[in-house]
């Protein structure tokens, strides 16, 4: 058994033991109604002893009616332990999942995870509300059966064993070929539930492009596979169950043939052989459920495998001893050749800028640039391969994660909302906070004109990722979720890019009203979003290759200049216009 | 629309009954060869090993006592053949069985998934999707033992319930009427405890369904997560909602589990009954009747508790069938209408007239918008964020119907033709830039998938994404997922650009397809554009001027008027709605 399964399940020992006592209990009281019907008839029926009945017929109700409600006992003792159990694991999973980097959110499906946190759970789930005490029932079962068989005669026991090596060869054979058969299914479990993700999810682009039949052929490929991969499944159980039930079909055999020359040769009474063949069963059926013991045991062993896995990852981004969480930092942050590569692509190469308390500085450069990447790098959600970041003169993997996220606050261009109310939303970072809070947030973003236009108001629930709303009032929510939480240091990342200029305007008011308080990151296309920052920064291939003021960029005649002349209209789209008389459009 | 989220229930609109069970058993109608062949040779095992105890009394009173070991040779050798043929029974049962199983589960998960691909947006947009996930994955996958041994077991039970009454009338009519009578009383302590079964297991359901759904968006949402620091408080709510689902669960099975005391307590008390009768109460019953009767008397209740064993796993089953059918029978909502013919290739000229439109009943989005886009021309829509914009152009393609009003495409209506011609002669690049997971080949060739390499380089090139897809290690196999780094937000839309464009549709639809592009990259694509949009009728939604200038025809949307339209030009002329606008543009120096 896994340490990490051993550990959960430790805590529930002494209703296990008692689960596991009882069905001991059970097995026993199995045998008394047989017992009681062979009296009856013997005595009873044959023997004409009329008035035992009332009594047998008592004491046969009697054990019929405990048996079955401690069985009832013991089955929800099992089911309350494995319940308890697997629900620990999987808050034990949740919890280092949401601790994972965010790199590994990059390699990793959804779809995939999903099927650990529901699949693989569940085997786990059967395996301690079922197989353990079905292996310790039969176990005992057949321990027992064979001692006394022994005590009887222990020749013919000798004999029926002989059995026992076919079948245990079966069975070991049946548990190293089923177990990759189980780890496939898995897998391929996986790749299914990825499939069906990606579709549901990209359910938009789907029908865009009436690629449904697509789709379906591509779907039809995983069910079928993971069809076959079961069907592979039962095809070993198919070469080796049967065998162990031939086996196990020979002991009678075994007990007729020797049983029957012993007693001609005088080595064996009838009345011994009737007992032997009581107790047949006793042996028989732990044999024949061996098979699928060891089945299930495999299927647990498979999901278990893949638990594993999960238990073993380590986020890259572990805390140094010693993490420093203050209560708030002033917001000075520092940039130190600082370069960061993805994988084997290089995405920013030595990066060195300062950004005072309070001060707003703003980011401009192509797609694909690494802008992106300097919030990301602040965040802590990657490290950066070398040089040092310093917030307030600490190097930021020297503070505690959960602190410097609530001290660094980032807007990420891919919006993602979660299906709640807009209230919720807004109020993700501070569930605590106001309704007065969450509006006046709501107002600074622009959000508030929309957000009590729709339905239900605040109180509208929005899709996943926020697909009822536009991509411009996405953003807005995103942004007022930010504000809301309102840390001393908060990078925009291309926040306004959909939203309408003259809202966007009104947000720069806002955003303009923060200045001094907070230090700021303006990541954006649109020059109106940064023309008026402290410092502007161009990134280009990962570089810094501009850097100033407004005016002073303007005066550089670079990278900067050339955008502002193309959005406010001198750039080459429109060479009839005048420039004066050209708004500032956003690119 | 009623919208859910992870802690609210779902409602259930389809309840199960009768025709719900019918249904489940019409998946089994093309397996039912198998199914009597498994039937068969359940049979055919049972009968062999009921030889055992037989053989066992022949060599007890006619071998032994003979000393006859050539005898007792024979009945070992003709035991040894019996288990032959039953290991034999079982090997070929456990293929057809796993057969039919995995084949049900197919059809039923082939089914949902079809559906789905049928639904619209809506359904996708009121609800987690961690809730439709589980639907098409776990619910199927737990039927398939039901599916397969269960009700092969059932009907092997039925019979030997048959045999075993028929074999107990032939001894004694009496008897056995005596030993029904706890059938009745069996009938209708199950029937109480069905409706409590029944709640508690949808329950459990939804309660599963409700876990599934917060850990699904938790996990989609995880970078959100931390960088809000808010991992604790998911964990809260993580451990509340499995909290709720554990115990739904344990109330379930408390219920379900109840049946086996059920059963069993009637049952010793129905054998009690059939033994005082038979010794007491009645007259004429010999000892040898007796003796026989009494040992079918348990013989008959087993494959009742195997029954009741189906039963349990039908009523756990039946809260996931539900929602299985309930997905499948989801209305479609946008459908071909009867007789719907292809779209034949399209000029591209589009109308619409007096259409309006509205999400939710009395919240109208487009009222009475009417205009005509001329093959070949390019139309600009603008106006303040929720005017309306996107919903103009997810109506031309049919995602969502109008109130009234038509849109007309070359003159046809588009409710008259099927909706697949439609949507491949209108491309539509999307706000949302999905990827999937796989190679940025793969994606971009996801417009068309019989491009070949060149066509698909083609057409990254014209949009400019060509050279940053070079730069990457691995060029066009570089392998990208749903919501990855690797590429940035300008990137992935160049690339959906890409896709919508390989497409080659005689309609584009521009969705703010460039918003997170960089102003250079946009510029370059603007040159190409003229060339890209060559014979094809084009509407762009963007905030940028410069896309909007080149339009051959402005409409600005406001609350779902067409207020203004026309060129660039006549609009600033004008100076109304586009011209302030405009003008707040200029108000950026």
């Amino acid at each position: 058994m896994r340490p990490w399964l051993r550990a959960h399940l430790k805590r529930y020992r002494l209703p296990y033991l008692t689960g596991i006592a009882l069905t001991f209990v059970v097995s026993g009281l199995n045998l008394v109604s047989p017992l009681i019907s062979g009296t009856i008839v013997d005595r009873v029926i044959v023997g004409g002893e009329k008035g035992l009945l009332w009594g047998l017929l008592g004491l046969m109700i009697g054990a019929i009616v405990a048996k079955s409600l401690i069985r009832y006992g013991y089955q929800m003792l099992f089911e309350h332990v494995s319940q308890d159990t697997i629900r620990a694991c999987r808050e034990e999973l949740f919890a280092k999942l949401q601790r994972m980097d965010f790199g590994y959110y990059d390699r990793t499906k959804t779809g995939d995870l999903m099927a650990h946190m529901t699949g693989d759970i569940d085997a786990i789930r059967h395996f301690i509300a079922w197989v353990v005490y079905q292996c310790l029932e039969n176990g005992v079962v057949f321990l027992a059966a064979v001692a006394a068989l022994f005590f009887v005669n222990w020749k013919l026991t000798l004999v029926m064993l002989a059995v026992t090596p076919f079948i245990a060869r079966s069975t070991i054979g049946l548990s190293k070929e089923v177990k990759p058969t189980f780890s496939a299914i898995r897998e391929q479990f996986s790749r299914l539930n990825s499939v069906v993700q990606e579709n549901i999810a990209g359910n938009r682009v789907v029908r865009a492009l009436a690629r449904e039949d697509y789709e379906i052929g591509k779907f039809q490929a995983e069910n079928e596979a993971f069809r076959q991969r079961n069907v592979e499944s039962a095809a070993v159980w198919a070469k080796y169950i049967p065998p162990i039930e031939f086996f196990s079909g020979l002991l009678p055999v075994m007990l007729i043939l020797a049983g029957g020359v012993m007693i001609i040769r005088g080595e064996l009474t009838i009345g011994q052989l009737v007992t032997f063949n009581g107790l047949v069963w006793a042996i028989n059926q732990p044999l024949r459920m061996a098979g699928w013991l060891v089945n299930d045991i495999q299927r647990y062993g498979a999901a278990s495998d893949r638990l594993d896995r999960l238990y073993r990852l380590e986020s890259v981004l572990d805390e140094r001893p010693g993490a420093v969480s203050p209560a708030a930092v002033k917001g000075r942050v520092e940039f130190r050749h600082v370069s960061f590569s993805y994988g084997d692509e290089r995405v920013l190469e030595d990066l060195s800028f300062v950004a005072e308390s309070g001060q707003t500085i703003g980011i401009l450069g192509p797609t694909g640039s690494g802008k992106s990447s300097i919030g990301r790098l602040l965040c802590r959600f990657y490290d950066r391969t070398s040089g040092e970041i310093l917030l307030d003169g600490v190097d930021v993997r020297d503070y505690d994660l959960d602190c410097l996220r609530a001290q660094v606050g980032v807007t990420m261009q891919d919006v993602f909302l979660f299906s709640d109310t807009i209230e919720g939303n807004m109020a993700f970072g501070r569930p605590e906070a106001s309704l007065e809070e969450v509006l006046r947030a709501s107002e600074l973003a622009n959000a508030h004109e929309f957000a009590k236009e729709l339905p239900e108001g605040y109180d509208t629930i929005i899709g996943e990722r926020g697909v009822g709303l536009s991509g411009g009032q996405r953003q807005r929510v995103a942004l007022a979720r930010l504000l809301l939480k309102a840390p001393p240091v908060m990078i925009l990342d291309d926040t306004t890019s959909a939203v309408d200029i003259e809202t966007e305007e009104r947000i720069q008011e806002s955003i303009k009203a923060l200045r001094g308080r907070h230090t700021m990151f303006i990541i954006a296309h649109r020059l109106s979003s940064i023309m008026h920052a402290d410092q502007i920064l161009v990134i280009k291939g990962g570089r810094i290759v501009e850097r100033g003021t407004h005016e002073e960029l303007r005066r550089l005649g670079g990278y900067y200049e050339d955008v502002f002349r193309h959005q406010t209209g001198a750039g080459a789209l429109a060479p009839s216009e005048p420039a004066r008389a050209e708004g500032a459009a956003r690119g | 629309m009623a919208r859910n989220k992870y802690d609210i229930d779902e409602d259930l609109s389809q309840e199960f009954d009768a025709k719900s069970v019918r249904r489940m058993l019409g998946y089994l109608a093309p397996h039912r060869r198998r199914v009597a062949v498994a039937v068969l040779l359940m049979i055919v095992a049972s009968l062999v090993s009921l030889l055992g105890p037989y053989l066992f009394k022949v060599a007890i009173d006619d071998c032994i006592p003979r000393k006859d070991v050539r005898l007792l040779a024979v009945l070992a050798a003709v035991l040894v053949a019996a288990q032959a043929v039953n290991a034999l029974c079982l090997k070929i049962r456990i293929k057809v069985m796993n057969d039919i199983g995995q084949g049900v589960v197919y059809e039923i998960r082939t089914d949902i998934f079809e559906r789905l691909q049928k639904l619209p947006f809506s359904y996708f947009d009121s609800r987690p999707h961690g809730k439709i996930l589980i639907r098409v994955v776990n619910y199927v996958n737990s039927l398939s033992d039901l599916l397969s041994n269960g009700i092969i077991n059932l009907v092997t039970d039925l019979f030997s319930l048959v045999f075993t009454i028929a074999f107990m009338l032939v001894i004694d009519v009496r008897l056995t009427l005596i030993c029904m009578a706890g059938l009745p009383v069996l009938a209708a302590a199950v029937l109480s405890l069905k409706k409590r079964q029944r709640l508690a297991w949808q329950d459990m359901s939804r309660k599963q369904s409700n876990l599934n759904a917060y850990l699904h968006e938790a996990l989609s949402g995880a970078k959100i997560t931390q960088s809000f620091a808010r991992a604790d408080e998911n964990q809260r709510i993580f451990s509340r909602l499995g909290g709720m689902w554990r115990d739904s669960w344990l109330k379930a099975v408390a219920n379900l589990f109840l049946i086996w005391p059920v059963i069993e307590i009637i049952s010793v008390l129905g054998v009690c009954l059939v033994y005082v009768s038979g010794i007491v109460w009645l007259k004429g019953i010999t000892v040898g009747i007796l003796v026989a009767f009494i040992g079918y008397v348990w013989r008959f209740w087993t494959p009742i508790q195997t029954i009741g064993n189906f039963y349990s796993s039908l009523v756990q089953a039946a809260a996931y069938l539900e929602r299985i059918f309930e997905t499948i029978d989801e209305p479609a909502g946008i459908e071909d209408a009867p007789g719907a013919l292809a779209l034949p290739a399209a000029e591209g000229r589009v109308e619409f007239r007096d259409v309006s439109f509205s999400y939710e009943p009395g919240r109208p989005i487009l009222r009475d918008l009417s205009f005509v886009a001329e093959p070949g021309s390019s139309t600009a829509i603008v106006g303040p964020t929720g005017a309306g914009k996107t919903t103009i152009v997810n109506l031309l393609s049919r995602f969502y119907t109008p109130d009234s009003g038509s849109i007309l495409v070359d003159g046809r209506d588009i409710q008259g033709v099927t909706i697949e011609s439609l949507r491949r002669q209108t491309g539509v690049m999307l706000q949302d830039s999905f990827l999937f997971a796989g190679t940025i080949m793969d994606n971009i060739r996801y417009g068309r998938l019989d491009a070949g390499d060149d066509e698909v380089i083609r057409a990254s090139k014209a949009v400019r994404a060509h050279e940053f897809i070079e730069s990457l290690s691995a060029g066009y196999d570089t392998a990208v997922n749903e919501r990855g780094i690797r590429l940035s937000m300008g990137q992935r839309q160049l690339i959906s650009f890409a896709r919508a464009l390989l497409a080659d549709p005689s309609i584009l639809i521009l969705d703010e397809a460039t918003s997170s592009v960089d102003t250079e990259t946009e510029r370059a694509i603007q040159k190409g554009l003229g060339e890209l949009l060559k014979g094809r009728t084009s509407f762009v939604i963007a905030h940028r001027l410069s896309t909007i200038r080149n339009a051959d025809r402005i409409l600005f949307v406001d609350r779902g008027r067409i207020v203004e339209a026309g060129t660039h030009e006549e609009l600033t002329a004008k100076r109304g709605a586009y011209y302030g606008l405009y003008a707040s543009m200029r108000s950026f120096d």
